[in-house]
């Protein structure tokens, strides 16, 4: 009996050991120990789509070289991330100028508020940052890098409804499936906006996320006809697929920028993220996201590699 | 002025990629130590909790319809909208806890039946017997009933093992599925390896812990094969 | 919290019910996916456990292999299949994942349930000169029914919750509600996701449980405890498995 009960012990204890060893999840951490830092914790918290996990990641690491301890999570709900980020659980979170500041304009002005965002990057700005401030977050400085959702149809179906911009998808009353994320349904450039500027017949969002190989591929197999796509994707014409020119500029250009909680914030936390940003440009964040989509990186092994290169780690 | 990009480790089309293995160790790793860590917690927190309403249910006829009604209620709802609820409440930062709540939970649907199967089957004579000897309640329920029911309770908890670890790759949605999140990965990016190497450390890792747990059953009882010999 | 408000006003919003997105266009998609995933498993694992029982060999391999359809996580199966096959047979992918989960419960009830038959009611039958085929229509099925339908029960609770995991490579069906409304964070459309799966689960359960007592007198007549019963443990008939 009793060594019955000891082995039994042992049994538990093993298992415990194992639950304890469970460290955190997603990524490694490509060369820089965001484990050592002693000025506090930070979580950094991106959409999952390539692009954010990849800024997601250059964040965290400029933070932990300036001292901090930091955590890389990914979440598809933005507003989950919106209410992690205001109430201080995720310290950091890369945006996009123009979206954020529309987001957060219908968040707190109601989902009928007229758009503040504008195609002058100033004026985007100021009204980010009254708005950020209402709910306890400050925008720092935008990086020079800029991207733009965009819309692509397969090479054969713009031959064959002989397609060069959104206008002509309008036009044409074709209807299309859009492959995109389940929230373009309501994010005011996405289906609405396509549906209101363009007249262009959205019969359903095939939810296979933002511009992933999935949705280039479904895409450019004819399953669904409009993928939406970034414009930092230099990847899109590889895949069979032709983009349609914004003739309305439906899209801002939207300047990537680091959102931070602004409890949290700190003179130090400025510092490294505004070194970044006045570094990153749109060529290098469309090379970075080719490294992790063609090249087979981790978002976490590009975002190092290339802040070595810049000197920034 | 953009240096090159990396080759691909392996066309998104080929199911096997000793490149992928050898260049995603760390993530691997991982994954795999969130998924056994997620799966362990929620199993060990499942049997003590499942032992509690067990004993719950012993009390009353209809603490036991509740109980096991419930149960049947919990299995109807979608893990996936599970998570959807729970998450937001707690925050996330906490997903992971998130994550481990709704294994718990779906543990005890089957953990919690086990007990009382196991429990109830105990021959009433053994009992008295016991209590014959003198045996108090809770002597009696360690010494005597437990051992008796083990074989249910163990084989409930393997059904439970099993199932918890392939419930686990759910927790994608929030970032914290283990192994799921390199199923995530290889849905957006398309890449066959990946699926097939995370698909087989899943059914690996059930297979390991159904056999361990096997091994445990059969060491904790060993009267079951003396009875064979003799 | 006052998410039971949200789902119920979520629930009572018109403009949900209609459409090719409305809960009558998901859950009928949602029916035929499970549907169809059940019918392909009882067709496969029907005759399979009937025949192993009826011999009485091969059982156990028969229910490990099985098994190994448990371990294989259904978002593993439907990833594996989205992969392999394409975007464009997504709904395929779904049904034949489900199959796989759907078919352990009713293969190892049915071969259990064969199993369990008095061996007395066996040997008197075969006394009264009935052939392999008789005694199988005649006294084994009847007398394992009770299990054979257990299975089948739980094959399709499992099922119908599990067919919500579809929803995370873009098929259609009431999980729809619960991805969608996560992601624009929407409590009362994954909530009211959530109750819509339940309550069709719990429909099928309780349709079971009537038919159950209709094939099994014992159990209309006695024991009223509910479910549970002294399984031998080794064997025992499956439990229900959450896991959409």
């Amino acid at each position: 009996m009793r060594a019955r009960s000891l082995l039994a012990g042992a049994a538990a204890g093993t298992l415990f050991i194992l639950a304890a060893c469970g460290g955190t999840s997603g990524g490694g951490n490509g060369g820089v120990d965001r484990n050592k830092g002693s000025k506090g914790n930070l979580t950094v918290v991106g959409q999952g789509f390539t692009e954010s996990d990849v800024v997601a990641n250059l964040y965290a690491d400029v933070l932990s070289k300036a001292g901090y301890k930091t955590t890389v999570t990914k979440v598809s709900n933005t507003e989950l991330v919106q209410k992690s980020l205001q109430n201080g659980q995720v310290a950091v979170a890369p945006e996009y100028a123009a979206t954020y500041a529309d987001e957060l304009n219908t968040t707190i002005n109601g989902p009928k508020a007229a758009s503040v965002a504008s195609p002058d990057l100033q004026t985007t700005l100021k009204a980010l940052k009254t708005l950020a401030n209402k709910v306890g977050l400050t925008p720092l400085d935008p990086s020079k890098a800029v991207d733009q959702n965009a819309f692509a149809v397969s090479t054969k179906f713009a031959k064959q409804h002989s397609l060069k911009t959104l206008s002509d998808l309008g036009r044409s009353k074709v209807p299309v499936i859009l492959a995109a994320a389940a929230e373009c349904k309501i994010r005011p450039f996405c289906q609405p906006g396509l549906e209101k500027t363009y007249g262009i017949k959205v019969t359903k969002i095939d939810q296979l996320g933002v511009d992933t190989t999935a949705t280039k591929n479904t895409v450019a197999k004819g399953v669904d006809q409009l993928a939406l796509v970034l414009t930092t994707d230099a990847t899109v014409s590889d895949a069979g697929l032709v983009t349609l020119t914004d003739d309305k500029h439906l899209q801002n250009a939207d300047y990537l920028i680091p959102i931070v909680n602004t409890k949290k914030l700190t003179p130090d936390i400025e510092k490294a993220l505004n070194g970044l940003s006045a570094v990153l440009t749109t060529a290098d964040l469309a090379q970075m996201n080719k490294q992790v989509d063609v090249g087979q990186m981790t978002a976490a092994d590009v975002a190092s590699a290339y802040l070595k290169t810049k000197g920034l780690l | 002025m953009a240096p090159s990009v990396t080759p691909a480790l392996c066309p998104g089309t080929d199911w096997l990629c000793g490149k992928y293995i050898t260049a995603r160790r760390s993530d691997i790793v991982l994954a795999l130590q969130e998924h056994v860590s997620l799966t362990v917690g929620a199993v060990l927190i499942g049997l003590a909790v499942a032992f509690g309403l067990a004993l719950l249910a012993r009390q009353a006829r209809w603490l036991e319809t509740l109980i096991l009604g419930g149960s049947t209620v919990i299995y109807t709802i979608p893990s996936l909208a599970l998570l959807a609820i729970v998450v937001p409440l707690i925050g996330l930062t906490r997903s992971r806890l998130a994550v481990l709540f709704g294994l718990v939970l779906y543990s005890l649907v089957i953990l919690v039946r086990a007990f009382v199967t196991g429990l109830r089957g105990v021959p009433p004579d053994a009992v008295e017997a016991a209590r014959g000897m003198g045996y108090g309640p809770v002597r009696l329920l360690f010494r005597v009933e437990l051992p008796l029911a083990l074989p249910a309770i163990m084989a409930g908890l393997r059904v439970a093992t099993v199932s918890t670890v392939a419930l686990v790759t759910l927790g994608v949605v929030v970032d914290h599925g283990g192994l799921g999140n390199l199923l995530q990965e290889a849905l957006d990016k398309s890449y066959r390896f990946e699926a097939l190497d995370a698909a087989l450390l899943c059914i690996a890792l059930a297979v390991v812990a159904d056999l361990l747990l096997l091994a445990i059953q059969r060491l904790l009882s060993p009267w079951r094969r003396r009875s064979a010999v003799r | 919290m006052n998410l039971p408000r949200q789902v119920a006003s979520w629930l009572s919003d018109g403009s949900h019910w209609k459409g090719s997105d409305g809960v009558p266009a998901q859950l009928a998609t949602h029916l035929e996916l499970s549907g169809m995933a059940v019918g392909i498993a009882l067709a496969v694992a029907l005759p399979i456990g009937l025949w192993l029982g009826h011999v009485g060999r091969g059982g156990a391999l028969a229910i490990n292999i099985s098994n190994v359809g448990r371990a294989i996580p259904t978002y593993a199966l439907l990833v594996i299949l989205f992969v392999a096959i394409s975007a464009t047979h997504r709904n395929l992918e779904t049904v034949i994942a489900l199959v796989a989960f759907a078919i352990p419960p009713i293969l190892t009830n049915t071969y259990v349930g064969l199993r369990e038959v008095d061996p007395e009611a066996r040997e008197a039958a075969r006394g009264m000169g009935m052939n392999g085929g008789q005694l199988l229509r005649k006294v084994e099925v009847p007398l394992a029914m009770p299990l054979i339908m257990d299975g089948v029960r739980i094959a399709v609770v499992q099922v119908i919750a599990t067919t919500t995991v579809a929803a995370l490579i873009g098929v259609g069906g009431l999980g729809r509600f619960v991805t969608d409304g996560f992601i624009s964070n929407d409590p009362g459309e994954y909530g009211a996701g959530a109750v819509l799966v339940a309550a069709l689960a719990l429909t099928f359960e309780g349709f079971f449980a009537v038919l159950q007592r209709r094939v099994d007198p014992a159990r209309r007549a006695g024991r009223r405890g509910g479910r549970v019963r002294a399984a031998p443990a080794e064997q025992t008939p499956v439990a229900a498995l959450p896991a959409g």
